[in-house]
């Protein structure tokens, strides 16, 4: 079992623990798709909130490579992939009565993602 | 999960009110909690999926009403008994012992 050491205390509590990986996985998507989010409703940990889900979103921003944290969260593994910033407007997400101008990012792995054709 | 830890969209709790000039820790033990969840995670006994799972797998009415450090806490007691790091018996004999309540 790995012991903390006092070199690693200020990298930790620096970074909280990225779980950034460098592994060369190929991206789902490319900056400028349209995605649309799966409607996933899994009973074990995920970074997908609910209001996210099943609606339609542009990818801004290309993260890089990370541990998924669907299966890390039950030992089920790393499943290196990429994550976006992927930009809803707030229409799209709480419908109408939101104002026409806002817009909300979400950090979302390549698993929570369907490509718009 | 679709837990009540997933508040975005939800109404009716309230204003965020900012704590102007706001402590790191506002109490002592919330130092201790801290500094206790960087060894155990520096020391592989979770990783930071299973800690942010464990504090969605608590109770609905404790998730709500306990403190952002009473959710860390809640977390490493439940991942330390799961992994075997403490026993059950042991942490409610120790909490037992902190309360006053028995030797």
């Amino acid at each position: 079992m790995p012991v903390i050491t006092k070199d690693l205390v200020p990298v930790l509590v620096n970074t909280g623990g990225s779980t950034r990986v460098d592994k060369a996985v190929a991206p789902r998507f490319r900056v400028g798709d349209h995605v649309l989010v799966r409607n996933i409703n899994p009973a074990h940990h995920t970074r997908l909130p609910r209001y996210a889900r099943g609606k339609r979103g542009i990818v801004e921003i290309d993260h890089g490579v990370f541990v998924f944290p669907d299966t890390s969260a039950q030992h089920q593994g790393e499943k290196p992939q990429h994550v976006y910033s992927v930009r809803f407007t707030a229409r799209e997400l709480w419908g109408p009565g939101a104002a026409e101008r806002d817009t909300l990012r979400l950090d979302l792995w390549d698993d929570y993602l369907d490509l718009v054709v | 999960m679709n837990g009540v830890h997933d508040l975005g969209g939800m109404h009716g709790f309230g204003p965020i009110n900012p704590e102007p000039n706001e402590p790191v820790f506002h109490h002592e033990w919330e130092r201790r909690v801290f500094g206790v969840m960087m060894a155990a995670f520096g020391g592989g006994h979770y990783n930071v999926d299973q800690f942010r799972h464990a504090i969605e797998r608590m109770g609905a009415t404790e998730y709500l009403s306990e403190s952002y450090y009473e959710h860390w806490l809640a977390s490493m007691e439940t991942l330390l008994v799961e992994n075997g790091a403490i026993g059950k018996d042991e942490l409610a004999a120790r909490q037992a012992k902190l309360a006053g309540k028995a030797g």
